[in-house]
């Protein structure tokens, strides 16, 4: 058994009389009986391997970075990304009110991937709770109850599972009127499926092991259980698949803006190359920059994603 | 445990898989298409594509006059630029001479023609738009053309009179002309196309005066008229008036679906159909028998047809393609530009008249108030949208009649930029600084420069307006012709006659629940008096006259604010000689004098 699970397993089977609730309880974890590490402790260790991996924390400085850019620049560099500031297809590096040149209409190129980065990452967070609330109800109520409900749930999972996700996403922002909020709904409704199977998988595995019987066994409530025993056990594969959820919305902001069912009102950097991609020829600065924006941010999320999950990997322990 | 581990790292390859393709498709798209038509699903027709090329008009049968025809009732007809008789013209510059095709030294040689537009078929009498005009005019021969000031030249009429009280026109058929199933051109074809226009083409107006086509002889054809019609020698133009074949078509089968629209196309043009694959490919042969002695010189005509106008530049730098109207946006025509082995030219296609526009729906309270409209008219700076965000490539235009037209009238108020005067007239209107909010709306994936600029200048006024997004082009078409939006960008044609492109517009019972008909709800009785006068006015002096008044009553109304007239921009290769500028019709003319130095 990993560590990882084993917190939780070790206190309920110490502690059999004990009132249920403390079998996943933070204090649960560095209860008596800890058969390995002693007093390390396993978020401790998860952190040390982390650390350890040079291309995740290289994704942690890129996404710190990133974030800097987003939430302090706009202080920092205050051009506003619609305003016109300078004559249209300006390159970069040759006007000093546009650093990064500008666009077709003569729009602040740098000044647009700064002030795009608060939209894309709003709407990827936006859309990644979004997944987060839906996959995780629905697996975790199919993965506890089974039965009917699990296969009633999981067809409905699949019916979404089939959709072809980008298509079903612009059926729905065409549907309505392109907002940030419509935008992180769509990506939201289509992109929950792969959550919710994780999550369902989890809490299979996990409702008939010995302390979540032993919590059932002391009287706590479905629902205790759910969310203070299993729900905990259940977290390290979710909050890897949440990190790259992250750079999976911003993807498809991207891509639902760069085919046109972006807000226009709201600059974002897949608005941005759809838009100017008909100049792509003669202005390579318009789109490459936003561009470039979406593919360091997915990338950082890949990184911190991949090393989160051999972080919490059992098997890569104590090497 | 195990088993979840193997599962989610499959999970977590394949996802970083699909998100590096993703990547490398945007990048990819972002290289290549600047309109991704019939790609991956059809609400992909939303892509923004900064200053197409009117796509969306030209291959648009529903589109332009589209079924306007209801509206505009019988009360209109055209003008005749050249007013008389237009009698013996015969055989000047069209009939081939000794010069044909320089000397005869240069017959031979395929012309590639690249193009965006997907014709829906070949048959210009029940078809409008570009898409079908370009091949259409190749295929079918029509009775008039027009040079390069709207003046009509002998084609298959070889003359023609216009009664003096304008109510019959009699055209002389050429005695030796024939289909490309050797079966002579006779006046009861010309009869029989007029009659086919007149039942299904959408710009209902061309023909609506029409009673009746007497065939006195084989050769003679006389169009009988309920009214003085100006605009119907213009109508005979070549993309227009095509004349087909009545021992084919005159089966009873409904014309806009008939199978021969496409296959086995039998023609009266100076090429005939050799290939046709629909969306890709259309392949027209040298017809040896037509009628222009000596012409036409190429032995080929290839269209190749594409969705991509970046490939077309490209093919075009390369000298793979010769000749494109379909270049995509500014960039790539300045692009062009630069570049000395490529020619490019605003001349050609005059009739056309595309005309940007910011129009108001006259049904919204504060949008009603003609103050606020004209504060956004002095809010606007066309010059600056045209010269520095267009780069040169538009031109300013202050009426609804395009400057190429003999009707235009510059001498009306052009609302030069004035922030403070506009920022009065809100005043007056009872808006301050930032109380007035509105939306604008755009076609989908050319016009959103047009809606951003204006966002930006109105800003600058006062006025908050937000982009209001349509996913394709059908739902914004819905929406304005449904009167559902505050202001829009639109783009109209003037199509040669203000009979046929320009009153739509404006007339009061024209409002009709149709895109591209009168979508603001403008309704001014001395305006209707004037246009049914104009459009029945044979002089063309009082006819421009008339037209001039009309255009100042709308400058200073604002029912719609005009911003510019984008050029029709032709590139070609130097070894295209007599290429299709030097007409009022550009490529929607018959090309058999083009030929090729090479």
């Amino acid at each position: 058994m990993s560590d990882a699970m084993g917190r939780g397993e070790m206190a309920a089977a110490d502690l059999p009389v004990a009132p249920g609730p403390v079998a996943g309880d933070e204090g649960g974890s560095g209860g008596p009986g800890q058969q390995n590490a002693g007093a390390v402790r396993p978020g401790r260790e998860t952190l040390r391997l982390f650390m350890r991996n040079k291309a995740a924390v290289a994704g942690v400085v890129m996404l710190v970075g990133i974030i800097f850019m987003t939430v302090a620049g706009p202080r920092i560099y205050d051009n506003d990304p619609k305003d016109i500031v300078a004559i249209p297809l300006t390159g970069p590096g040759e006007l000093e009110e546009a650093r990064l040149g500008t666009d077709y209409l003569g729009r602040d190129v740098l000044a647009g991937v700064i002030g795009g980065g608060t939209t894309s990452l709003t709407v990827a967070a936006m859309a990644a709770a979004m997944v987060l609330v839906i996959g995780i109800s629905i697996g975790a109520l199919a993965g506890y109850y089974g039965g009917w409900l699990d296969s009633a749930l999981m067809r409905f999972t699949e019916f979404f599972q089939v959709l072809p996700a980008l298509l079903f996403a612009m059926v729905l922002v065409a549907l309505f009127e392109p907002s940030m909020w419509t935008i992180s709904f769509a990506i939201g409704v289509v992109a929950w499926p792969g959550i919710a199977r994780i999550t369902r998988a989890e809490f299979l595995r996990l409702r008939n092991l010995e302390f979540v019987r032993a919590a059932r066994a002391v009287g706590a409530t479905d629902w205790r259980i759910i969310r203070k025993v299993v729900f905990p056990n259940a977290l390290p594969p979710l909050i890897v698949s949440a990190t790259l959820i992250m750079g999976t919305a911003i993807l498809f902001e991207a891509g639902l803006a760069f085919l046109g069912l972006g807000d226009p009102n709201t600059t974002s950097w897949g608005l941005m190359i759809g838009l100017n991609r008909g100049n792509f020829l003669t202005a390579w600065w318009s789109v490459t920059f936003p561009g470039l924006a979406i593919f360091f941010t997915v990338l950082s999320f890949s990184l911190i994603g991949d090393g989160l999950q051999d972080a919490y990997n059992p098997k890569l322990r104590g090497r | 445990m195990r088993i979840t581990t193997t599962r989610s790292a499959q999970r977590r390859l394949g996802r970083m898989l699909i998100a590096l393709l993703a990547v490398f498709a945007l990048i990819a798209a972002a290289c290549g298409s600047d309109d991704d038509g019939d790609g991956a699903a059809p609400a992909t027709t939303a892509a923004a594509d900064s200053g197409g090329d009117g796509d969306d008009m030209a291959d648009d049968d529903d589109g332009m006059a589209g079924d306007d025809g209801d509206g505009m009732a019988d009360d209109d007809d055209g003008h005749d630029q050249d007013d008389d008789d237009g009698d013996g013209m015969a055989d000047d510059d069209m009939a081939a001479g000794p010069d044909a095709c320089n000397g005869g030294a240069n017959v031979g040689g395929t012309l590639i023609i690249g193009s965006t537009q997907v014709p829906r078929h070949l048959n210009g009498t029940v078809q409008s738009g570009y898409a079908t005009a370009v091949p259409g005019t190749q295929l079918n021969a029509s009775p008039l053309l027009y040079d390069d000031e709207y003046n009509p030249m002998p084609y298959l009429a070889e003359s023609w009179d216009v009664a003096d009280d304008g109510l019959s026109v009699t055209l002389h058929l050429v005695e030796d002309a024939v289909f490309h199933d050797g079966m002579p051109i006779t006046s009861a074809d010309v009869a029989f196309s007029i009659q086919t226009v007149q039942a299904n083409h959408p710009f209902k107006p061309m023909y609506a005066p029409v009673t009746s086509v007497d065939t006195p002889d084989e050769h003679t054809a006389v169009i009988n008229l309920s009214q003085p019609h100006p605009a119907i020698l213009l109508a005979m133009s070549p993309g227009l008036l095509p004349i087909i074949p009545k021992h084919i078509f005159d089966d009873g089968q409904d014309m806009p679906t008939h199978p021969r629209n496409t296959e086995n196309f039998v023609g009266s043009g100076p090429f005939r159909l050799a290939e046709y694959e629909p969306g890709t490919i259309i392949r027209m042969e040298r017809f040896d028998d037509f009628f222009i002695e000596g012409t036409p010189c190429l032995d080929e005509i290839v269209m190749e047809i594409t969705p991509d106008s970046t490939a077309i530049v490209l093919s075009l730098e390369n000298g793979t393609t010769h000749l494109s109207s379909t270049l995509g946006p500014a960039a790539n025509v300045l692009r062009l530009m630069d570049n000395p082995d490529v020619e490019v030219t605003s001349q050609g296609h005059e009739a056309i008249g595309q005309i940007n526009w910011l129009e108001f729906n006259l049904a919204d309270p504060a949008l009603s108030d003609v103050r606020v409209r004209q504060a956004i008219g002095y809010a606007i700076d066309r010059q600056f949208l045209s010269e520095v965000i267009e780069q040169g490539l538009t031109f300013p235009v202050p009426t609804g009649i395009a400057a190429a037209s003999p009707f235009h009238n510059a001498d009306v108020n052009h609302y030069d930029k004035d922030i403070d005067r506009a920022k009065q007239l809100l005043a007056e209107a009872g808006y301050g600084e930032g109380e007035l909010e509105l939306t604008i709306d755009y076609i989908p994936p050319a016009f959103v420069v047009h809606a951003e600029y204006v966002v930006q200048a109105l800003e600058e006024a006062g006025i908050n307006v937000e982009l209001s997004v349509s996913p394709d082009f059908p739902t914004w078409a819905q929406r304005v012709s449904g009167g559902d939006y505050q202001m829009t960008i639109n783009q109209v044609w003037n199509w040669g006659d203000p009979v046929i492109g320009v009153h739509r517009t404006y007339l009061c019972d024209n409002r009709v629940g149709v895109i591209w008909t009168n979508n603001t709800g403008y309704c001014n009785p001395d305006v209707d008096a004037l246009l049914a006068a104009a459009g029945q006015e044979l002089d063309p002096v009082a006819r421009a006259g008339l037209y001039a008044e009309f255009q100042e009553i709308v400058a200073d109304e604002v029912p719609i604010f005009f911003l510019n007239t984008p050029s029709f921009w032709q590139a070609y290769n130097p070894s295209v000689m007599n290429p299709p500028t030097n007409n009022i019709w550009g490529q929607m003319s018959p090309m058999h004098q083009v030929w090729l130095d090479e």
